[in-house]
């Protein structure tokens, strides 16, 4: 019953602004619109939006224990993490052109990665990864140092 | 061996982020595939599934690396958190609660039926984080729901 689009986890993100933040997520990091849910004079209740199979969820502060970061000063509990299959460079000009704060302009990881973090409209993380060299647990602890158990890339 | 990662994964900040994946594995039987550990024996990052899911848990932690980042538990912000998450079960989803309630969840939504078709319950870890559970129960058109709660569920995905 559940649409096989969406993966069984779902992050949800809490903006003072949801409709602004519907619109910005896709102009920004190229997300694509999945579900929207409003009252009737337009406000927001539920939208999703997603990315090669995931969907996050989109809401006004959905709880009493829900702020978005600017009610917390800033800060964020959670952040989002974005594994794209292309161009990490490319993705970080266009979400910067859109007005993404700039956290982390990409740069190549100990771990293979290529990645960037930016703050979005309303000061949510997130971070932006493509894999560039694919490697072993054992080639990233050589190169860092730290004890790393089963973080190499998975077969499918 | 777990699948490949997916597109979008959340990362969960915790002040003893040890504690949290030990009390995740026993709250909701999630399962620690990734580990990344400092000289020191710190936890800097790690990764869990769940029936093919994957979330990553992590420490709070702000600095240089981080620009004007700062991430935190809820349970250094008065309780509060930015983001939340949505698991879908298969079954089981009463059993599921009693599980994490055992384990010391506090559970401000208890299991109920929702007006789209769905059994929900809401969790909140030891520090705050809000987990929200759902299992699929019966379709329901849009034309119902709709009538039960006076939104609007557009066709189209303009706003």
């Amino acid at each position: 019953m559940s649409d096989p689009a969406k993966a069984a986890v779902m992050p949800g993100l809490s903006y003072a602004d949801p409709v602004a933040a519907y619109r910005w997520l896709q102009s920004a990091f190229g997300f694509e619109p999945l579900t929207l849910i409003t009252e009737p004079d337009g406000a927001l209740i539920h939208a999703e939006v997603g990315y090669r199979g995931c969907a996050i969820n989109i809401s006004k502060r959905r709880w009493p224990d829900q702020a978005p970061p600017s009610d917390v000063g800033g800060r964020n509990t959670q952040s989002l993490h974005v594994q794209l299959s292309q161009d990490v460079d490319a993705h970080f000009a266009r979400a910067t052109a859109a007005g993404a704060e700039v956290l982390m302009a990409p740069q190549d990881q100990p771990y293979g990665d290529r990645n960037y973090m930016v703050k979005d409209l309303e000061g949510h993380v997130w971070s932006f990864a493509q894999t560039v060299q694919p490697m072993t647990d054992a080639e990233y602890a050589a190169r860092t140092g730290a004890k790393v158990e089963g973080l190499s890339p998975k077969e499918n | 061996m777990p699948l490949a990662k997916p597109a979008i994964m959340p990362t969960v900040f915790y002040r003893d982020p040890v504690a949290a994946l030990r009390w995740l594995e026993e709250a909701f039987g999630f399962e620690t595939t990734s580990r990344v550990t400092d000289a020191d024996g710190r936890v800097g990052y790690s990764e869990m599934t769940y029936l093919g899911c994957a979330i990553s848990v992590g420490g709070e932690w702000s600095g240089p690396q981080l620009g004007g980042g700062s991430l935190k538990s809820p349970a250094s912000l008065h309780g509060a958190g930015t983001q939340f998450i949505w698991i879908e079960l298969p079954e089981g989803l009463d059993a599921h609660c009693e599980r994490a309630r055992a384990a010391g969840a506090r559970i401000p939504d208890e299991p109920s039926e929702q007006f789209y078709g769905a059994r929900t319950y809401r969790a909140l870890d030891p520090e705050g984080h809000v987990w929200n559970f759902r299992q699929w129960t019966r379709e329901v058109p849009l034309t119902e729901q709709e009538a039960a709660t006076g939104l609007k569920f557009a066709t189209s995905l303009e706003i």
